[in-house]
């Protein structure tokens, strides 16, 4: 159990242990993969703290003022402590311009413990686009200690463990791999670079863009601005590599990858455009065409600052809460709190 | 010119002597209380470590105590080790 006094567990005054609260099903989850920001039932069972809260209020605002180039971030509409972020494959790399999303959650006792994280862009859990960066999600990174090196420490903030992450999508990844600084085979990392772009072009870039309600709102759209701009990029790409088609893709890291079909790519990437292109002209409201992608960030940001002053509400409820707290039961507290949370969210929306 | 002297109001300002603006863990200023007090002041001091970082002391003993073995910096990763 946890006995960090920052964590205040909703039910620390009764006798049942808080176990007792989570399914175990639930529990067995967290317990098999403790990485996962999907499987939280243990972090959902506890109130964050006010430093928690307000730590994160400050880093989002921060970050959606001044965005570190090839990241954006997304505030989630239901949980403050829920952070989607979507990082621009960076170029001379073989994941340039590719979009890669990832899902992280901050611990209620944030930020003395590290969040977790999942890796979303993987093809329903089939491609491991990175050594770093599993099928299954798992995101391989010491300060989330999900490896061996330099670990967590309260100092480290999102914006750093987005900027671990995109030094992973590096020039030649195939060395991240612990015990591959050489290569194994003569020309295992130029192979395996190929194999990535392909993938970076099929998972990263169509696949993200056919399916809908992937990814947040605001982040699609950065994504459809980017794809538009780098459209003629993806192109080129194809054209070039278009006669490794029918040829096996070599991954030393997942034996099951398929052929490099850059003709097919070329279909989808024509077929994306076209898509695209006629639902923005479908919507009349959308006629800020012109507008670069740096005004569309601007308008994301509004939104999202909006929900930041949503969060700065939680965070103050929260501060009013504690001082109540000594006379109230505290899951009637907790009850309040959410109801708190609903109708703020509701004045929102009105 | 003679002044007569009626009355008068001493103002003091104070500061906490520190290397950095902002706590490293809570990101709030040192002049501004820690996230979870409401008056700055010596009801939430400053303190500093050997390694000349410095934290509010709710904020790095919170930090302290939760690590199992080693009392690092969260800065420098160095021992902590408070300066009276």
């Amino acid at each position: 159990m946890n006995t960090d006094e920052g964590t205040q567990v909703k039910n620390a005054q009764s006798s049942k242990p808080r176990m007792n609260r989570i399914p175990n099903d639930e529990m067995a989850k967290v317990m098999r993969n403790p990485w996962d920001p999907l499987h939280s039932s243990d972090w959902d069972e506890c109130i964050p703290t006010t430093i928690c809260l307000r730590r994160i209020q400050r880093e989002i605002s921060s970050m959606l003022k001044e965005s570190p180039p090839g990241m954006f971030i997304d505030t989630d509409p239901d949980n403050i402590t829920k952070i989607h972020a979507l990082i621009i494959g960076p170029s001379d790399t073989p994941y340039e311009n590719g979009f890669f999303y990832f899902i992280i959650r901050c611990p209620p006792n944030y930020p003395f413990q590290p969040p977790r994280c999942r890796f979303m862009t993987t093809a329903n859990s089939t491609v491991r686009m990175n050594p770093n960066l599993y099928q299954n999600g798992k995101v391989c990174v010491s300060i989330l200690g999900t490896m061996t090196g330099p670990s967590w420490a309260p100092t480290l903030t999102l914006e750093s463990l987005i900027l671990s992450i995109q030094s992973l999508l590096s020039e030649n990844p195939y060395h991240n791999a612990p015990g591959f600084t050489k290569e194994r085979r003569l020309g295992d990392s130029k192979a395996y670079n190929e194999t990535l772009k392909h993938e970076t072009l099929r998972v990263a870039v169509c696949e993200m863009l056919e399916t809908t309600n992937v990814v947040p709102q605001q982040l699609r759209e950065i994504m459809i601005k980017h794809f538009l701009k780098f459209y003629d990029f993806y192109i080129d790409e194809c054209n070039k590599n278009i006669d490794k088609d029918g040829q096996q893709m070599i991954d030393p890291f997942n034996k099951n990858c398929g052929l490099f079909q850059y003709s097919s790519l070329l279909t989808r990437l024509q077929q994306l455009k076209y898509e695209l292109e006629s639902n923005k002209c479908c919507n009349e409201e959308e006629q800020k065409s012109d507008f670069d992608i740096n005004q569309d960030i601007s308008s994301s940001i509004n939104i999202a600052s909006d929900r930041l002053s949503d969060c700065s509400i939680i965070a103050d409820e929260k501060v009013f809460d504690n001082e109540r707290k000594v006379n109230h039961n505290q899951d009637e507290v907790t009850e309040e709190h959410a109801n708190d949370i609903q109708s703020s969210e509701k004045n929102l929306l009105i | 010119m003679r002044i007569r002297l009626k009355e008068f109001n001493g103002v003091a300002v104070w500061k906490w002597v520190t290397n950095d603006d902002s706590c490293g863990i809570c990101r709030m200023q040192f002049d501004a209380s820690c996230s979870e007090c409401r008056y700055p002041g010596d009801q939430c001091p400053v303190l500093h470590g050997e390694c000349r970082h410095c934290f509010h002391e709710h904020c790095i003993m919170k930090w302290i105590n939760a690590q199992q073995t080693n009392k690092l910096c969260p800065m420098c990763r160095g021992e902590w080790k408070s300066l009276p």
